[in-house]
């Protein structure tokens, strides 16, 4: 069904980590996770693009799985215990039949399929909104009972009251960059988060990240952080934005791979970052002084 | 001779008065004794004919005798005669004229050819017209012959006197004043006056009216050119005559002026090309000649004649382009200058190496040339040494010291990188409390030394002299004591040769920073390196400088990587072993300013205790160190501080020994100040803290001049006048440029915090029209109920004109910005599912249906979508700051003055001035009101193609009462001719409230129904006005209510956002518009294009 992917364009992975993700701490990002989660809480992450917020979650949803199942030993069924995380990111078309669920037709009979955001609820998971602005705003609405004391998601449709297991909560991204106006989160939706602040890593821990995710030596990493730091400097200045981690990661995957260090900075990064000619050749000089 | 005798003999004189037989008599006996009887007989007859003639003719012959001796001396007899018959034919004439040929020919026979006398005397005759105006020329002309002839041949003056009798035609006084003015001008011509000659004829043909102004100037003009040259120059001028030039006398001084901007050998140069520029476009030539200053300073003397060839090749195709080529007003022309030179122009890399300045140092760095930091006059006098004062760095205008574009660019970038290393690697955040991370601390101990030291020397004084005034020292303390104290400053006092303790700073500390932009940059190390290797090239030669001196500069050359070839004085070599070991310490990785100022603190302690002797040639090695050995504080250490701190070394200095002079320093690293550049940066903190909440005293001026006066930096020799009064004049720039309003006394600050307009009350709005809103006072925490008067009127109507030539002015950036917006309207083409009819039928939802049938659930009927335009439910208000500050010109440097005079004759006048207006009118500067005003109505074009809701608002205003708000186009109008014309009379009006103009902004958008609502303000600064904003003292509140009235706005619901061309909004934007958007445009040019990106992002 070729028209299906024509709207239905969202992507829902549903995936439990069986590896310990690669997270470096910046803050006391773990300590207040730890903390919203033992009492629930939903949490917003803030926080520009490609600064580690996803990888967080993944990371803190293994984490907590693993103690969950390390606290749970003595049941000895320490496999059904676990932490599944969901992630969904937003678009504009994104319907509440999208994140509950709906009928589908099954030969003569109609099948109802869970949603992912059902699915998150019943299976006692975290549920990660990506770029939850992107969504309508009657979308987000949806979530509201789900983020007070009832934790409960009404399905409309099968007229049910679906209690969210005990392990669920609910984990939204906003990225408060330069949005349009029209894209803001409601008052009365953003006073029911707990939120994190996140930003690029201090250069010391960026270099570490950035060593490690793109395999790169420590000298090249930290020359690449160096370069993300001055890009940074340069907001407000015809950059909406700094560099992101993941455009350094990328300058270094292509250097691991044997491109050379300036001609990899100025196609992963520079002309990431801008299109103004002028802050292109001034990036491009910061690069030519940093790299040999 | 008896009187009898003398009326028997010469009978006829006593017709005549007195005098014309006095100067017989006297003249007659020195007439030469080789005269006959008869001769004699008949030069007196000649006289008495003379006196005969007419009734006032007795003068001339009272002339004629006195000269007579004289004339004689220099002419036979024969000649003489003809002199005499020549006076007689004069006075035929005119009794004057004669009178006037006679005095004179003493001096002009001196110097004339006796066969000339004819010809000399009808030049006079010619001159001579019969009219008093005619007799006048004619006598001065006689009268001025022996001076004429003293700088002219006589041909020369035979056409200088045709020349005058041209020109005496037209006007006798002209005629008159150039007669008079040869005099001076002749001289100062030299060989050339063949050719001066030639061309005053022909100007009098051309344009007689400029000839005078053309004597007036070619006598300021001709001393400028190299003499050998001078004759070309009048050639040219005389070319341009004759090639129906104008105003040549304005010309003459003009492209003389420029040849004087060169050296004289590039004259022949110059004038060798105009030449055969005439041949192609003879009114090209001047500006050709004007603009070969400014070229010379960018191209060689064979890429000037490469620019030239080009400038030919245009003018051929196209003489107005080729005019506009050697004016350098094309675009063409600046292009082949930049593609020809080597050199790198501060200008053309300005923004793209402010940025990344600012990238490198992580702050609002300025990149500004010397030249303005000289002009600002506050300590920094070379204009071509590269620097910074802590916020702005400073290089050279242009850079042209290697013979490729890339090496002069590669340079500045390194003597950028320099200049921010200061400010990335904290130069000027010393702390005089911080601990070093490589070294003991020393500076508090050292401190305290000189604290006990100078309380002992106190009390040793009480004891031996009551009546002791304070000494130097205590001075000293009593300024330690001072809160009013950089950490700068309070490290430098502690050594008693302060430029020593400078020097070794200086060189520490840049040895710091190349090495941190050595490991940091490893990118620019290769000419970082070579830029260091070059700079050893004009170092002064270390063997003549004395010891001190010479241990100063071996440091520096180690500091630029040169380990060899270097001789050191052998008797200190441990000595500098030692000082070797401390900086190289200084250069590890963990080296913090603290750090060199420790180093510096040893190094200094070395070496004063050396004292600054000549050396001997021979006394001098090439050294070879092992630098295996670490450095480590000596066991002494105690002593030398003791010493230091007690100031002995003047005690014991040996005899013979040389002052020291500070060293020469480097060209890249250029003129650190770290104590004036500490002192502006806190004379700035101290400005934002006042108007925080005030804490210590502020310096006073008188404060600021004496710190100024201590500090080694300022060499007041290089500025004229007394140390004294320089460093007022310091204090006061320096003021000004930290932007502070420091208390002339401590005590006139009273009242700081008092709102201007507190007193009153508040007020009610009278007309109709009129709107009263709160305004928000951040000190109270509380509204100032009905505080301010807003005035709502019609912007009033111009030339719709105004709205198509704008339009026409950029139909570039009109059609990519239209159709930009025009590519919005697809995208907000959303399909709308869930219909009862439509274009077609979702899959999905009939799917969801027929499954909700089955199900037995409600089904849901509607599962058609269509394309729908959705309703862009946007409304946008504008509100244009037209304070008096938008009238500031943005580019001020283009604004020419033309100095030449306006013509006299009203004809000519009124051409002149047309062209004149003209050039105005093209070449006017812009205002920030004109972008704006452009800005307006390229917004409108493209908002009409979306079709939202938007309003255009001005405001301005004088005090809380009269707060002027001006409806351009008003929301819920149409776009018509009317607001076309409203758009022209955008001006500058007065002050800047914002707050009530935001709010009756906020006001009516909230009247009007929209999903979206914006508020876009457009401004160019801070907001201020009559009691918002004290200048100075209390900007906080001014800025506080702006917040306030935007937060309030964003509570029902309107987004706002900020676009100013302010550089300094960085600070208060931020508190301003706290969540919501802004942006500073760096380059205000930008806001057209810049206002319409921003629309368009915020609004999708
Ligand atoms: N603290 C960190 N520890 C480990 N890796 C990190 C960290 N921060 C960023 N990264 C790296 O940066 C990459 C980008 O981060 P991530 O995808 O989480 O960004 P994001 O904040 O979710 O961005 P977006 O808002 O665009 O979705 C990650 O893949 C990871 O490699
Ligand atoms: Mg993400």
């Amino acid at each position: 069904m070729t028209t299906k992917t024509l709207y239905k364009s969202y992507i829902i992975e549903e995936y439990q980590l069986d590896e310990e993700p690669y997270y470096v701490p910046v803050g006391d990002e773990i300590e207040l996770f730890e903390a919203a989660y033992r009492e629930r809480l939903p949490l917003i992450f803030k926080g520009p693009t490609g600064c580690g917020k996803t990888r967080f979650v993944e990371y803190m949803s293994y984490k907590l799985g693993v103690e969950l199942r390390k606290n749970s030993k003595r049941t000895d069924d320490s496999d059904s215990v676990n932490l599944p995380l969901v992630t969904i990111a937003c678009h504009e078309d994104l319907t509440s039949s999208d994140l509950v669920g709906r009928y589908l037709l099954e030969g003569d009979q109609t099948v109802w399929i869970d949603g992912p955001l059902t699915r998150a609820v019943k299976a006692g998971g975290i549920c990660y909104l990506d770029e939850v602005v992107e969504a309508r705003k009657d979308t987000t609405v949806l979530i509201h009972p789900l983020t007070d004391h009832r934790r409960m998601l009404p399905v409309e449709k099968r007229g049910e009251l679906l209690e969210a297991a005990d392990g669920f909560l609910l984990v939204l991204s906003y990225n408060p960059g330069y949005q349009s106006a029209l894209k803001d989160l409601k008052h009365s939706t953003r006073q029911r988060f707990v939120s994190i602040e996140f930003d690029y890593p201090p250069l010391e821990i960026e270099a570490q990240i950035v060593q490690h995710e793109a395999g790169v030596d420590e000298k090249t990493a930290s020359q690449l952080a160096k370069l993300g730091e001055k890009i940074r400097n340069l907001k407000e200045h015809g950059l909406g934005e700094g560099a992101s981690t993941r455009l350094l990661i990328y300058a270094g995957k292509l250097i691991a791979s044997g491109i050379p260090p300036r001609r990899a900075c100025q196609v992963s990064v520079n002309w990431a970052v801008t299109d103004d000619h002028s802050v292109q050749q001034s990036i491009t000089e910061i690069i030519a002084s940093i790299f040999e | 001779m008896s009187e009898d005798s003398i009326n028997d003999k010469w009978p006829e004189l006593k017709k005549f008065p007195e005098s014309v037989e006095k100067n017989f008599i006297s003249s007659l006996s020195a007439m030469p004794d080789a005269l006959s009887e008869s001769q004699i007989r008949d030069w007196y007859q000649q006289g008495i004919s003379l006196a005969s003639q007419t009734v006032r003719s007795w003068e001339s012959a009272a002339h004629f005798f006195a000269v007579s001796p004289s004339v004689l001396k220099s002419m036979p007899y024969s000649y003489f005669e003809k002199w005499m018959e020549c006076g007689e034919k004069l006075c035929n004439e005119s009794p004057t004229l004669a009178s006037a040929y006679f005095e004179s020919s003493p001096g002009t026979m001196s110097q004339l050819r006796s066969r000339h006398i004819e010809e000399w005397a009808s030049l006079g005759d010619q001159l001579y017209k019969g009219t008093w105006k005619s007799s006048t020329l004619a006598c001065r002309f006689f009268v001025l012959s022996p001076i004429l002839l003293s700088q002219l041949s006589f041909n020369q003056l035979q056409t200088f006197s045709q020349f005058l009798d041209k020109l005496a035609h037209r006007s006798y006084d002209l005629a008159l004043e150039c007669l008079n003015l040869g005099e001076q001008i002749f001289p100062l011509v030299g060989e050339d006056k063949d050719a001066f000659l030639s061309l005053a004829t022909a100007l009098v043909e051309t344009g007689w009216r400029e000839v005078k102004s053309f004597f007036d100037s070619g006598a300021k003009a001709l001393p400028r050119i190299d003499p050998d040259e001078r004759i070309r120059f009048l050639q040219l001028a005389e070319n341009l005559v004759k090639n129906g030039g104008t105003n040549i006398p304005g010309t003459m001084l003009e492209i003389s002026q420029s040849l004087a901007e060169l050296d004289q050998e590039k004259h022949s140069v110059v004038l060798a090309l105009s030449e055969s520029l005439l041949e192609f476009e003879p009114l090209a030539m001047p500006d050709f000649i004007n603009s070969s200053p400014m070229i010379f300073e960018k191209l060689t003397t064979s890429q000037f004649g490469k620019w030239y060839e080009e400038g030919v090749n245009v003018i051929q195709n196209n003489p107005d382009a080729g005019i506009a080529y050697f004016k350098v007003e094309s675009a063409h022309s600046e292009n082949t200058i930049e593609m020809l030179s080597s050199g790198i122009e501060f200008d053309r890399i300005k923004t793209v190496m402010e940025m990344y300045c600012r990238g490198l140092a992580g702050a609002e760095i300025k990149l500004s040339s010397t030249e303005a930091l000289v002009e600002k006059n506050i300590g920094w006098v070379s204009k071509n040494s590269p620097t910074t004062e802590g916020s702005t760095v400073f290089v050279p205008t242009i850079v042209d010291r290697y013979p490729t574009k890339e090496e002069n660019f590669a340079w500045f970038k390194v003597v950028s990188t320099h200049q921010v290393a200061h400010l990335e690697f904290g130069s000027f955040i010393f702390d005089f409390n911080k601990k070093s991370a490589l070294f003991d601390d020393l500076r508090a101990i050292l401190e305290k030394k000189q604290l006990d030291a100078i309380e002992n020397s106190k009390k040793s004084n009480e004891i031996l002299d009551e009546s002791s005034s304070t000494t130097e020292f205590s001075e000293t303390s009593q300024n330690l004591e001072k809160a009013w104290i950089s950490d700068m400053q309070r490290f430098f006092n502690l050594f008693e040769d302060r430029q020593l303790s400078l020097d070794i700073f200086t060189v520490v500390e840049s040895a710091r920073l190349d090495a941190k932009v050595l490991v940091e940059y490893p990118g620019i190390k290769t000419f970082y390196l070579q830029v260091q290797n070059d700079s050893l090239d004009d170092r002064p030669d270390i063997k003549e400088l004395p010891a001190r001196e010479a241990i100063v500069e071996f440091m520096l050359r180690v500091s630029l990587q040169q380990y060899e070839g270097v001789s050191i004085p052998l008797k200190y070599k441990s000595e500098i072993q030692q000082i070797i070991q401390i900086m190289k310490r200084v250069t590890l990785h963990e080296s913090l300013v603290e750090d060199s100022a420790e180093a510096s603190i040893r190094i200094y302690a070395i070496i004063a205790s050396i004292p600054n002797e000549d050396i001997p040639e021979e006394d001098w090695e090439d050294p070879s160190f092992d630098d295996e050995e670490d450095y480590e504080d000596p066991d002494e250490m105690e002593q030398m501080l003791m010493d230091m701190g007690m100031g002995m070394e003047m005690e014991l200095r040996p005899e013979g020994e040389e002052d020291y002079e500070t060293m020469q320093e480097v060209e890249y690293r250029g003129d650190f100040k770290p104590e004036l550049s500490q002192l502006m940066n806190e004379m700035r903190m101290q400005q934002q803290d006042q108007s925080g909440g005030a804490q210590g005293d502020p310096l006073t001026q008188d404060q600021l001049k004496e710190l100024l006066e201590n500090s080694a930096e300022l060499d007041m020799q290089t500025v004229q006048g007394e140390i004294q009064e320089s460093s007022g004049v310091f204090a006061d720039n320096l003021i000004k440029e930290a932007g502070t309003n420091l208390p002339q006394s401590p005590d006139d600050n009273q009242g700081k915090y008092v709102h201007v307009d507190e007193d009153g009350g508040e007020l009610q709005p009278g007309e109709p029209e009129t709107f009263v809103y709160d305004e928000w006072d951040f000190r109270a925490e509380d509204y100032k109920p009905r505080w301010c008067i807003v005035k709502q009127k019609l912007m009033q109507e111009g030339d719709p004109a105004y709205f198509s030539s704008t339009l026409n002015e950029y139909s570039t950036l009109v059609t990519r910005i239209r159709r930009q917006f025009e590519m919005m309207v697809p995208e907000m083409l959303r399909k709308e599912r869930k219909l009862s009819d439509g274009e077609d039928i979702d899959i999905d939802d009939v799917i969801e249906n027929m499954v909700d049938i089955k199900a037995g659930s409600s089904p849901d009927e509607k599962f058609y979508w269509r394309r729908n335009k959705v309703q862009r439910d946007v409304a946008v208000a504008f509100l244009l700051d037209t304070s008096a500050s938008t009238a500031e010109a943005i580019d001020e440097g283009k604004g020419r003055q033309d100095e030449w005079d306006a013509p006299d004759d009203p004809v000519e006048y009124m051409v002149w001035l047309r062209t004149r207006r003209g050039q105005q009118m093209r070449r006017s500067y812009k205002r920030i009101i004109d972008v704006e005003k452009e800005s307006m109505v390229l917004l409108i074009n493209a908002l009409e193609a979306i079709g939202d809701v938007y309003g255009i608002y001005g405001f301005s205003g004088y005090g809380r009462e009269n707060v002027e708000y001006y409806t351009v186009k008003d929301l819920q109008e149409n776009f018509s001719d009317k607001v076309k014309r409203r758009i022209d009379r955008i001006a500058p009006l007065h002050a800047t409230r914002m707050g009530p103009a935001i709010r009756h902004t906020a006001h009516k958008l909230n009247q009007i129904d929209a999903r979206t609502k914006i508020l876009f303000l457009i401004s160019d600064g801070r907001p201020q006005d009559r009691g918002y904003s004290r200048e100075g003292v209390e900007k906080e509140y001014a800025v506080h209510d702006t917040k306030m009235a935007l937060d309030e706005a964003k509570k029902i619901g309107i987004n706002s956002f900020c676009l100013t061309v302010d550089k300094s909004g960085h600070d208060y934007l931020k508190t301003m518009t706290s969540d919501m958007g802004y942006e500073i445009l760096d380059d205000i040019n930008d806001l057209p294009e810049r206002l319409l990106v921003l629309y368009r992002r915020l609004t999708m």
